[in-house]
C-alpha cells in the first residue's frame, strides 16, 4: 500500500485538485458579470475602489468647531500631556467675547504622530478627533507640520494629500 | 587539488527568507553548516529605555511595535502587568473580550508563519490561502480598535470601549468558515511529499535542550513538554475556558507545523466559548486618573502566538512611570536555539530552522 502511495502522488494531487478549485470558480466566472458580482473577493482594487474603513478608523487629527463656528478646544491641555511622542502644541490667548480660553496656536507634527488615538480619548470636551485619512504622504516635510491657519496644512479641514494617490493621476 | 577549506558567508540581513533583519554568519564545510551565529540588533530602538520615561498609560504604545504581528498579545501583556503592579481588578466582560481578541491574534500571527514558512520552504500556495483568512481578521481589529497592526487595543482597567455593533456576528462568521481554511492548509501541506521531505527530521531540539536554552512556545510544546502559561498560570479568562494543549514527541519542524495547526484549531475553540459566553456589564474598572506606584515589582507571563511574554516593572514611590521595564522576548530567547538547531546540517535547512522559530526581528531588537 505504502509503495502504491509512493508511485502514485495522491498528496500532490490533493493540493492540485484545492487549488484547481479556486482557479475554476475564478475562472469560470472572471467574464461573467453576473456571477462575479455573486463572488466574495478579498481583495480590492484599491486606488480605483475606495477603501472600506470601519468607524472607529484612526486617521489624522482634526480640531472641531461648534454650531456657532467657535473652536471647541479649551486649552485643557490634557491631550498635549497625554501624548506618547509628543506632537502637539497649544498656546493659551484669550478672544474678546469668550470666557473659556482660547488656542492662539495648535500645531501637530504629524510626522512623528503614532494615530494611537490618546489625545482623542483624553479630551474633556470632544473637541477634537481622529478623521478617516491614511493617504497622508507628501512631497515636502513642512507639509506634515499642521497649525489653524493656512489652506495647505489646517487642522480644520483634511489635509490636502491622496492629490499624489495613483487615484487622481 | 581541492583544498579542504571553510567558507564564511551572512545569510540577511537583507535576505528575503530572514523574516526581518536578522543576519546570520555561517561557517561552511561544503553544504554543512559547521558553526553559526546570529548576529542581531538591526532593528533596536530602545523600547524599554523610552517606557522607563513615559507613563503607565503611553508606553503600551510601545508594546505595540514590538511583536508587531501580534501586537494585540504585546498588550494583553503590558496591561495586566501594570494591573498586577496597582493591585486593579478587571470587569469579567473586559476579560472575555481579551481573551477572544488575544486569541484572534495568535490565530493571525500562526498564520502569517504558516505562509511565510511554507513560502520560504517553497509552498508558495499556502501564502495566498493563509493570507486570505488573516485579511479577515485584521478586519476585525480595525473594527473593534481601529487599527489593522498597531493596535493598542486595550488599557489598564479594562477597555477603552464595547465591542462595536456588529462584531460579534462578523467574529461568528470567521468561526464558521475558519475549521475548513485549517483543513485546506493541511490538503496543501500535511501530506505533501515535498513538505514532508523539507521538514521530518530538520533542525531537531529535544526536550532537554529546550529547558536549558529557556525555549518556549510551540517549539518547547513539540518537543514533548505540555508547559502552557494560559493553563500553567491562567491569566485573562484563560482559567474558565476548556482547551488542551497540543504536543508532540518529535522535535523536529514537522512536529512544530503540527502543533501550530492544532493550537490553531484549540484558538478556535477559546473564540467560540468567548462568543458564547460572553457577559454583560461594564468594560472599565474604576481606576484613578494618575497612577502613582508605590516600591514595588511583578513579572507578568502571558502565553504569547511565540511563547512565553513576559513583562517586569519595578516601581518607585510616587512614580508616574515605570522605574525599571524589562520584556521577557519569546522571540529573543527562542533565537539562542538556532546555532544548535543547525550545527551540522545542511545550508538548506538554516532556512527552514529560522522559519520554524517564528522569529520577529522587531521583539528581538526591541
Amino acid at each position: 500500500m505504502s509503495m502504491l502511495r509512493t508511485l502514485i502522488p495522491f498528496d500532490i494531487a490533493g493540493g492540485m485538485a484545492l487549488t484547481g478549485k479556486y482557479f475554476g470558480k475564478v475562472f469560470f466566472s472572471a467574464n461573467r458579470k453576473k456571477i462575479r458580482t455573486q463572488l466574495k473577493h478579498f481583495t480590492q482594487e484599491y486606488p480605483e475602489v475606495k477603501v472600506n474603513l470601519a468607524p472607529r478608523y484612526r486617521g489624522r487629527l482634526t480640531l472641531l468647531k461648534d454650531e456657532q463656528g467657535e473652536i471647541k478646544c479649551v486649552c485643557c491641555l490634557a491631550c498635549e500631556k497625554i501624548c506618547p511622542t509628543e506632537v502637539i502644541t497649544i498656546e493659551k490667548g484669550k478672544k474678546e467675547g469668550r470666557k473659556m480660553p482660547f488656542p492662539v496656536r495648535y500645531d501637530f507634527e504629524m510626522e512623528r504622530c503614532i494615530f494611537c488615538e490618546f489625545c482623542v480619548e483624553s479630551c474633556g470636551f470632544d473637541s477634537i478627533i481622529l478623521n478617516h485619512q491614511f493617504e497622508l504622504a507628501t512631497y515636502n516635510r513642512e507639509d506634515f507640520s499642521i497649525g489653524m491657519e493656512g489652506a495647505g496644512q489646517n487642522m480644520f479641514i483634511p489635509s490636502p494629500v491622496g492629490r499624489h494617490s495613483v487615484a487622481e493621476d | 587539488m581541492f583544498k579542504n577549506e571553510e567558507m564564511e558567508i551572512n545569510l540577511g540581513p537583507q535576505h528575503p527568507s530572514t523574516h526581518g533583519v536578522l543576519r546570520v554568519k555561517l561557517r561552511l564545510d561544503g553544504e554543512t553548516v559547521t558553526h553559526c551565529t546570529p548576529v542581531i540588533g538591526y532593528l533596536h530602538r530602545g523600547v524599554e529605555k523610552i517606557c522607563e520615561n513615559k507613563t503607565y498609560f503611553q508606553g503600551q504604545v510601545w508594546t505595540d511595535r514590538m511583536d508587531y504581528v501580534a501586537s494585540i498579545s504585546n498588550n494583553l501583556g503590558w496591561a495586566e502587568g501594570v494591573e498586577k503592579l496597582f493591585g486593579i481588578e478587571v470587569p469579567r466582560r473586559a476579560k472575555y473580550i481579551r481573551t477572544m481578541l488575544t486569541e484572534q491574534n495568535r490565530l493571525a500571527s500562526h498564520l502569517l508563519w504558516l505562509a511565510t514558512h511554507a513560502l520560504d520552504i517553497g509552498a508558495m500556495t499556502v501564502f495566498l490561502y493563509a493570507f486570505r483568512e488573516r485579511e479577515y481578521l485584521l478586519d476585525l481589529f480595525e473594527a473593534f480598535c481601529g487599527a489593522r497592526l498597531t493596535t493598542t487595543a486595550f488599557r489598564i482597567g479594562g477597555l477603552r470601549e464595547d465591542l462595536p455593533p456588529g462584531f460579534i456576528k462578523k467574529a461568528q462568521a470567521f468561526q464558521d468558515l475558519f475549521l475548513d481554511c485549517v483543513d485546506e492548509y493541511e490538503t496543501l501541506l500535511t501530506e505533501n511529499r515535498i513538505w514532508k521531505k523539507r521538514t521530518i527530521g530538520v533542525a531537531k531540539l529535544n526536550a532537554e535542550d529546550c529547558i536549558a536554552l529557556g525555549v518556549t512556545g510551540p517549539v518547547l510544546r513539540a518537543a514533548g513538554v505540555p508547559y502552557d502559561i494560559r493553563k500553567a498560570f491562567p491569566n485573562a479568562a484563560y482559567a474558565e475556558m476548556d482547551f488542551e494543549i497540543p504536543t508532540r514527541t518529535e522535535a523536529d519542524t514537522y512536529a512544530r507545523y503540527l502543533v501550530r495547526l492544532a493550537e490553531m484549531r484549540q484558538s478556535h475553540r477559546i473564540i467560540q466559548q468567548c462568543i458564547d459566553g460572553l457577559p454583560e456589564g461594564p468594560v472599565m474598572a474604576k481606576i484613578p486618573k494618575i497612577l502613582k506606584s508605590e516600591v514595588n515589582e511583578v513579572y507578568h507571563p502571558i502565553e504569547a502566538p511565540k511563547g512565553e511574554l513576559g513583562y517586569y516593572f519595578v516601581g518607585e514611590k510616587g512614580g508616574l512611570n515605570p522605574y525599571r521595564m524589562h520584556v521577557r522576548a519569546p522571540s529573543f530567547v527562542n533565537l539562542q536555539a538556532l546555532p544548535k538547531m543547525i550545527e551540522g546540517r545542511l545550508l538548506a535547512d538554516v532556512i527552514a530552522a529560522i522559519g520554524t522559530l517564528d522569529v520577529v526581528l522587531g521583539e528581538i531588537d526591541r
